[in-house]
């Protein structure tokens, strides 16, 4: 009897455990390649050199096509439990906060909203996962065919995390835009089906994410600075290896000034079975160097959900 | 020379018991349900699938029916190779030992007019003729196309708890 119910219990605790993961947002985006190719483009002026961004906005007001084959993505990833971010609501939704920000003061005094330029910088559209899509109506003789490219980008890692991509059957009969809705229902399984062991090793292994640690200028101490006979990276390596899922994280790269962390594989839910975030976890490693010997106080800045920075010295 | 000709017999013998053996293993071979022969048509709306698979029986009709068995078989354990222009669909569960860990449930779902069969649909029931029907030596190899409801499966087994959702864990 006390076997069972143990075992009832297990099975409740790794349910709630499950349960509780922060999702991950996912946001189909069309491709550098597909916008720049059909002249969805905004070209500027960077200090003499003429760059070339695409122009999704227009991309999305002009192309039937593409709206045809984000649209019926969207109700399949719906339909598997991720309804899709959309982009053209998204950049409808940053003008009318931009407006609204602007324009907004408080009633008493009259102040208006506090924003720094990194404020401004943050309000981009963005997701945890950005599905890259590229298509193309190719011709062989009189019949038609797609070329599709799907490809799921860990924004923050900026991993290749599931992909899917090739020709259709070739065909003079049907319409085009039967052949694009055939092309997502031909790719949709494979692409998620990797996304689904994308997940699975999330599960087992942790969350993947990247950390960064900087020096705010001027302070009297380093990264080499010594604390109890150790140097502070090493202090901060040892936290690292304490804290993350089996001790996975690799040290990409380092200096006295920072330290860039990469493949840190965090867990999905803290102790309290509480989701966490990458900036959830490096408030620990926050608290820990504010207490002695270490006392510094530092700012964690947060990226995304699967990146954040811990910049040494000040808030 | 009879020492020659005792090992000359052994060795025919033991041939011999090595090549039934082998034959058995290859029956057993295409027993298994990870051995489908199955070749991709295309999809359809819907979260249809189309393609063609064969199945074994001592007449046309248990062939067929194994046929279809095996078109679900594969969606749920093999996958479905690529082909007709689309891309290949990987096998709805994950688990390697799906079918040892849910064995009573399949049992239940691959019975004899068990609920699979409201997935699987035949595009040309009945009349498999000409290549697809082959007689061999105790029974028949029936090629079928069928259809399947991939989405509607998938949604089944994860009602059923059998394999997991995209989203479960979050």
């Amino acid at each position: 009897m006390k076997k069972i119910t143990s075992i009832i219990l297990l099975l409740l605790a790794t349910t709630t455990l499950f349960g509780q993961a922060k999702k991950p947002t996912i946001m189909v985006v069309p491709s550098d390649q597909y916008c720049i190719s059909r002249g969805y483009t905004l070209v500027f002026d960077n200090m003499g050199s003429k760059v070339t961004l695409p122009d999704y906005k227009k991309a999305l007001q002009s192309d039937l096509d593409l709206k045809l084959v984000i649209s019926k993505m969207s109700g399949i990833m719906a339909d598997r439990g991720f309804p899709l971010k959309d982009l053209e609501q998204e950049l409808k939704n940053l003008e009318s906060q931009s407006a609204e920000l602007a324009m907004m003061t408080s009633k008493t005094s009259g102040a208006g909203i506090a924003e720094s330029p990194i404020d401004a910088l943050k309000r981009t559209a963005k997701a945890d996962i950005i599905m890259d899509l590229s298509f193309e109506v190719k011709r062989q003789g009189p019949l038609r065919y797609i070329t599709f490219v799907l490809n799921g980008l860990d924004a923050y890692t900026s991993k290749n995390i599931a992909s899917a991509s090739g020709a259709g059957k070739p065909s003079s009969a049907v319409q085009t835009e039967i052949l694009l809705e055939e092309a997502v229902l031909s790719y949709m399984d494979e692409f998620n089906g990797r996304l689904m062991a994308f997940f699975e090793d999330a599960f087992a292994k942790g969350r993947e994410v990247k950390i960064r640690i900087q020096m705010f200028q001027g302070m009297d101490f380093d990264l080499e600075s010594e604390y109890n006979g150790k140097e502070l990276s090493e202090a901060i390596e040892d936290w690292m290896a304490a804290n993350t899922v089996q001790g996975r994280f690799s040290l990409q790269d380092a200096t006295e000034n920072f330290m860039q962390f990469e493949q840190v594989r965090i867990p999905m839910v803290n102790d309290k079975g509480r989701a966490i975030d990458t900036r959830t976890w490096l408030r620990d490693l926050q608290k820990h160097l504010k207490d002695a010997p270490y006392n510094i106080e530092s700012k964690l800045y947060m990226r995304g959900l699967g990146e954040a920075w811990l910049i040494l010295g000040e808030k | 020379m009879k020492i020659k000709l005792l090992l000359l017999a052994t060795t025919l013998t033991m041939g011999i018991t090595l090549q039934a053996q082998s034959k058995k293993e290859i029956k057993a071979y295409y027993g298994s349900q990870y051995n489908v022969e199955i070749m991709t048509l295309g999809v359809g709306n819907d979260g249809t699938k189309l393609f063609k698979v064969y199945g074994y029986g001592k007449s046309v009709d248990e062939a067929t029916f194994e046929a279809k068995r095996n078109a679900i078989s594969a969606a749920i354990f093999k996958g479905i190779p690529a082909g007709g222009g689309a891309a290949p669909t990987p096998p709805l569960t994950t688990d390697p030992n799906a079918e040892v860990t849910h064995k009573d449930f399949f049992d239940e779902f691959f019975k004899p007019g068990g609920k699979f069969l409201q997935y699987v649909n035949l595009s040309n029931d009945g009349t498999a003729g000409g290549s697809d029907r082959v007689k061999m030596k105790k029974g028949y190899k029936v090629g079928v196309v069928v259809s399947i409801n991939h989405t509607a499966l998938r949604k089944y087994l994860e009602d059923s708890g059998v394999i997991r959702r995209l989203d479960s864990g979050f």
